[in-house]
């Protein structure tokens, strides 16, 4: 430390070269984080105002004998790419069972709640047990994140008998 | 050697030379047809909507693009197992092994889009989904749906 005090040799001419490239590290690194965070936190893939997901099937209300359903995904004003293909105003579809939505700014969560369809499917085969269930599409970037705006369909709920 | 034994050889030569450009061709057909981008052996793409016989109040309306056990992904990226949708409207299959055109018969969805609003002038019509990979040429084996004839009024 001493060393770079006295910068005026040629000596330490070297270890002050380094000393600021250390720093122009720290700071780009912080300037990376400070750049990549808002983005993380935003949840920012931009997408078409008049995007909307629905399902085509089922319905709101509809009983399932059996509990075994096809989910149709329906997407309008927008398209379909697999997860981890990023391009413009695409995403790729998820399903929530019994669950509320997740945070709108983070990566959704994968589990029995939170069904991703990363290949880029339109539609799924599900089965459900007997009782009332809520089923709910979210659109999401290819970073699995919600767009901004939102794109989400209306809750649903479903009675297997 | 004798002269039968001379044209036994020849002929054999010949023979050999036959089955030999026989493989090459055949060689040359199966390259060909692995260059198309394959598709899983159930995938199904179907018209959710119209269905096959339905008669339509409007010219302008949504057609819905059904397909299973397969994935969408924009034109110009490839990605395993998935392509996009191609309408035929009033037209035949095209090449399976070429790109599907592009004119008012076939009307290409490569942006990944699952539905579509189309028009139609009053009558009879022709409708059909063909999947094409990321240079729009049909995969192998071919996805496509049942052809359906809708009515306009």
């Amino acid at each position: 430390m001493f060393r770079f005090l006295f910068p005026g040799s040629s000596d330490n001419a070297d270890h002050q070269s380094v000393f600021d490239l250390k720093r122009l590290c720290s700071l780009t690194l912080l300037g990376a984080l400070v750049a990549v965070v808002p983005v993380t936190h935003a949840g920012d893939t931009p997408i078409t105002d008049d995007a909307l997901v629905y399902f085509i099937w089922p319905k709101d209300g509809a009983v399932i004998k059996g509990g075994k359903v096809w989910v149709r995904f329906g997407l309008r004003n927008a398209g379909i790419a697999p997860a981890g293909i990023d391009r413009e105003n695409t995403g790729h579809h998820h399903l929530l069972i019994d669950t509320e939505l997740p945070p709108l700014d983070e990566e959704i969560p994968a589990d029995r709640n939170h069904i991703h369809f990363g290949k880029g499917q339109s539609e799924a085969r599900i089965e459900l047990g007997p009782g009332k269930h809520t089923l709910q599409l979210l659109f999401a970037d290819h970073l699995h994140v919600p767009h901004n705006p939102v794109v989400k369909s209306k809750q649903i709920t479903i009675t297997v008998p | 050697m004798t002269a039968s034994l001379r044209k036994l050889l020849s002929a054999s030569w010949l023979c050999t030379a036959a089955i030999s450009l026989a493989a090459v061709l055949a060689t040359a057909t199966t390259v060909q047809a692995d260059d198309r981008s394959s598709a899983p052996a159930d995938a199904v793409v179907y018209i959710g909507w119209p269905n096959d016989g339905e008669v339509i109040n409007r010219r302008k309306f949504r057609v819905w693009f059904g397909l299973r056990n397969m994935g969408v992904v924009p034109a110009g990226t490839a990605f395993r197992d998935a392509g996009h949708h191609h309408l035929l409207i009033d037209t035949d299959l095209p090449e399976a092994d070429e790109e599907i055109p592009a004119d008012k018969h076939h009307r290409h969805f490569g942006a990944g889009q699952t539905e579509a609003v189309i028009e139609l002038e009053p009558g009879v019509h022709t409708l059909q989904l063909l999947m094409g990979d990321h240079n729009h040429v049909p995969h192998n084996p071919p996805v496509v749906s049942k052809k359906i004839t809708i009515t306009v009024k």
